[in-house]
């Protein structure tokens, strides 16, 4: 396969970087995370934050959830920047809300973000209240030691197709 | 002879027994060398070897007949191994243990697969120039079919319905106390502690092979031949080319029914509904191997060619497992048999049709 | 001696190329009455299945426009669907994105494999239908090489959802739910209680106008050519193995995507035996749409869905209130689907074998009128 340098090849080699840029724009918009929301007692550089008797917590424009203390909740996001709204009334009955917007880290896969902390500094910045979280590993692996791997399984042949 | 004259004697060789082959040849040599290293018997593996050789090597020698008279490749042979499992069931419902259901088996086997046989020549001398696929999908058709009947024929011997209901075969039956190794003991020779030859199985085989060669060589053995070389030529020469093909079949059927008869008393089990959808690639692949092309084959070809199949399907989960940990001998098998195919059905073939 | 055939002659002819049809046809009208499924099931089921795999069976037409049969290597297609869709789960891209990016990962596997099939089937000039079926199994021991060995090990994927518990292969299932259904819901309507999705079908609807535009195109055309006659075509100066190892990447390429397609609706990947199936079923369906090994349309594909597929769906019931056995119903699908392969082909050779004859006949006849 000669390589001309002609018109045609120009063209063509425009085109697969093209799709090449593209495929790259679907990986970060496509990308997948798990937000996990926690209203935990936290211990941030010596001071301890308490954890809210009640809060309301809506990312992006999903369904808002609710937590009482100690409560951790999850949600799944696709792509890396989202908002998070957190409505909650103090000892005064006071109701407050606050909004800020976060940017998950591409290859990250789960986050963890620290309610308390984030209405203790509403200000501050993402990486006081939101960090990277790595599910412990026996978590997944405990489940099928031996999995056998069926090849040329014949039975698929009478399978719903 | 001096160095020019080996290379160029070395290179058709080569050329006349296929790179593939001696590749697949070599690998299974090296194989059985690094065996001991690795503590895999050698004994057990020989053994294992003649063992599946023997159980294989009829259905091979099925392919003989339809190769020699041109009808390509018998992708069908499960109308064949039909034949034979008809032929086993029946017996098995006649009930009579012992050696004799073997025989029993053969003879209730032997009407089907003419019946059968003929009818799929006739089908196959219809089609000329497609007989390969065509015969792929009759075999498919046909196992399926089959599982249907297996379901509904009235058999009643309780070793072979489901014991619930009472009626419709079983998956695998037995054939203990029936024909289980009736070959295999018949005069087997156990050299050592780990090494037995089946020589029954092996003495069944060679009389076969034999009774083959020997067809091959009389008048009608001949005009197989020329069929299938030059079918023109044969016609020209007063040749019933028909005839003669579906002679070649109903051979091939025949040999495909007593040859799952072998392998199921070595195996020790009868193995209906999907048991042999893809019992026909085994058996090309393995002539293949041996040397045979689309329309060529030789009875050497059927005995080199299971031999290294049966060794490599043998050897490799033993000698693969030990070494590297682990089990990669299905795979290695599927690239083997159907790479073997894919070699052959890309060679020129050696007359034009 | 004229050959004009009589009115009857032309009835039985034209019954005659349509046999398979409406041998299903008859089978039909027997078993939806037998199985006892309602028509707003058996219509949303059929709604289903046809945006499942319409587009699978449109990439079997274009080999068989040039010539080469009908394309059971669809499967190393479909194997690089799957492909792509591992990688795309291990990332964790989902949705949308998630199904094109897959495509765009399937697509080079698909051209390099289709290449390479293309390029084999040229050497078995004659046989390529049953090497394109040998094809398919010796890519599915490579595919295997790569999916059970290589994943983990060589080609970098880490998550434990898909990994086995060894460290390296993939799990048999490996489930699919960042894209499930993710076309189909896009536009999803109802008629009548039949949920319809628009997206999947409007994509199917693309793909047929561009067979449709591909086969006016000078490739299509000299497709057409090769098909037809090799000979003549190379004298008109077509590079006729170019051109038929293009028909099979094209099939290729289209099987990959038709396989993403596939999975995204039903939402689970059988790893190792999906691929497998699909390649026969596909091609059953394109023989009792009406289509042959030398001559299909878009007819033959949606045709063929319908009846296959509704087949397919009553067998079990219609079986079991037959007999008394839901098992035979499943057997007699799968005998079925084969046996309408075995009647196509052998309809096919016969009927090549006839058409020589009567051109043979005419030019005898010819020569006669000449004279």
């Amino acid at each position: 396969m000669k390589l001309a340098l002609t018109r045609t090849f120009w063209f063509r080699f425009v085109a697969i970087l093209i799709i090449l840029v593209f495929a790259v724009v679907l990986f970060f918009i496509g990308k997948q995370h798990t937000v996990l929301i926690d209203n935990k007692t936290v211990t941030v550089g010596g001071q301890e934050i308490r954890a809210l008797q009640l809060v309301e917590i809506q990312i992006d424009n999903k369904d808002p959830l609710e937590l009482a203390a100690r409560d951790r909740d999850k949600e799944d996001v696709t792509g890396q920047k989202h908002s998070v709204t957190v409505i909650y009334t103090d000892s005064n009955w006071e109701e407050y809300t606050i909004e800020r917007t976060f940017e998950v880290p591409l290859m990250q896969e789960m986050v963890l973000l620290s309610i308390p902390t984030l209405v203790a500094n509403p200000e501050a910045d993402q990486s006081l209240w939101l960090e990277n979280y790595e599910p412990p590993t026996y978590a997944v692996t405990a489940a099928d030691r031996e999995e056998e791997v069926i090849i040329d399984d014949l039975s698929v042949l009478l399978t719903d197709i | 002879m001096n160095l020019q004259q080996l290379t160029s004697s070395a290179k058709g060789l080569v050329k006349s027994f296929g790179l593939p082959r001696i590749i697949i040849g070599l690998f299974l040599l090296s194989l059985f060398i690094t065996a001991p290293f690795v503590g895999v018997n050698i004994g057990t593996s020989l053994s294992d070897t003649f063992n599946r050789f023997g159980m294989n090597a009829v259905m091979v020698l099925a392919m003989v007949p339809m190769i020699h008279s041109g009808c390509g490749l018998n992708f069908g042979l499960p109308l064949g191994i039909i034949a034979g499992l008809l032929g086993a069931t029946i017996s098995l419902q006649v009930n009579i243990p012992g050696p004799t259901s073997f025989l029993l088996a053969i003879l209730f086997a032997t009407p089907f697969a003419v019946i059968l046989g003929w009818g799929y020549g006739q089908l196959l001398n219809r089609v000329k120039g497609g007989e390969m696929m065509i015969a792929t999908y009759v075999g498919f058709s046909s196992v399926a079919f089959m599982c249907i009947m297996w379901l509904l024929l009235p058999f009643s011997n309780p070793t072979m319905v489901w014991g619930y209901s009472g009626t419709g075969l079983r998956t695998t039956i037995s054939t203990e106390g029936y024909y289980r190794h009736v070959l295999n003991d018949f005069l087997s020779i156990q050299l050592t502690d780990h090494l037995t030859i089946p020589t029954g199985m092996l003495l069944f085989f060679a009389l076969l092979a034999c009774i083959i060669w020997a067809f091959l060589h009389t008048k009608t053995g001949t005009a197989m031949t020329a069929v299938g070389s030059n079918s023109v030529f044969a016609r020209a020469s007063g040749i019933n080319v028909d005839k003669i093909r579906t002679l070649s079949v109903i051979m091939s059927t025949w040999l495909g029914a007593i040859g799952i008869l072998v392998y199921q008393q070595s195996f020790g089990f009868i193995q209906l509904y999907m048991g042999p959808f893809y019992m026909a690639l085994p058996a090309v692949s393995a002539i293949l191997i041996g040397g045979a092309s689309v329309n060529k084959a030789s009875i050497l070809n059927v005995v080199i060619g299971t031999f290294l199949f049966q060794g490599i399907v043998t050897m490799t989960p033993s000698v693969m497992n030990s070494m590297i940990h682990t089990d990669m001998s299905e795979v290695i098998r599927i690239v083997v048999s159907n790479g073997m195919i894919l070699y052959a059905l890309t060679r020129k073939a050696e007359v034009t049709r | 001696m004229t050959l004009q055939m009589t009115k009857t002659q032309k009835l039985l002819r034209i019954m005659g190329n349509n046999m398979v049809p409406i041998l299903f046809l008859v089978i039909c009208a027997f078993g939806i009455p037998l199985s006892g499924y309602s028509a707003n099931f058996l219509a949303s089921e059929i709604v289903i299945r046809i945006s499942r795999n319409s587009f699978l069976i449109v990439s079997l037409l274009i080999p068989i426009l040039a010539g080469m049969g009908l394309n059971f290597g669809m499967t190393l297609g479909a194997m690089a669907g799957q492909i792509g869709l591992i990688l795309i789960s291990d990332w964790g891209i989902v949705g949308i994105p998630g199904i094109i990016l897959a495509m765009i990962i399937s697509t080079p596997i698909s051209v390099l494999l289709g290449w390479w099939c293309g390029k084999i089937l040229n050497m078995a000039r004659g046989r390529e239908m049953v090497t394109s079926y040998i094809i398919g199994f010796f890519m599915n021991g490579i595919y295997q090489l790569v999916v059970l060995y290589g994943m983990g090990a060589v080609i970098p994927v880490r998550s434990n959802a898909l990994l086995l518990p060894r460290g390296y292969g993939i799990r048999n299932t490996v489930n699919l739910i960042g894209i499930r259904r993710a076309l189909d819901d896009l536009l999803l309507i109802r008629l009548f209680g039949i949920p319809i999705p628009l997206a999947t079908l409007l994509v199917i609807t693309v793909l047929c106008l561009f067979i449709l535009w591909f086969k006016k195109t000078k490739l299509g055309q000299d497709m057409r050519a090769v098909g037809q006659d090799m000979e003549v075509a190379r004298a008109a100066g077509i590079k006729v193995e170019h051109t038929r190892i293009i028909s099979i990447v094209i099939s290729t390429v289209f099987a990959g995507y038709g396989m993403i397609l596939y999975l995204q609706n039903i939402g689970t990947l059988n790893t190792y035996n999906s691929h497998m199936q699909i390649g026969m079923f596909s091609v059953a369906a394109l023989l009792v749409g009406g289509a042959s090994v030398s001559k299909a349309n878009i007819r033959n594909v949606f045709l063929g869905v319908i009846l296959f597929h509704l087949m397919f769906i009553i067998s079990p019931m219609a079986g079991k209130n037959l007999i008394g056995q839901a098992q035979l119903g499943e057997y007699f699908r799968v005998f079925v689907s084969y046996g309408v392969i075995t009647i196509s082909l052998v309809l096919y050779e016969v009927r090549k074998k006839r058409d020589q004859h009567y051109v043979g006949l005419q030019l005898a006849a010819d020569q006669e009128a000449l004279q």
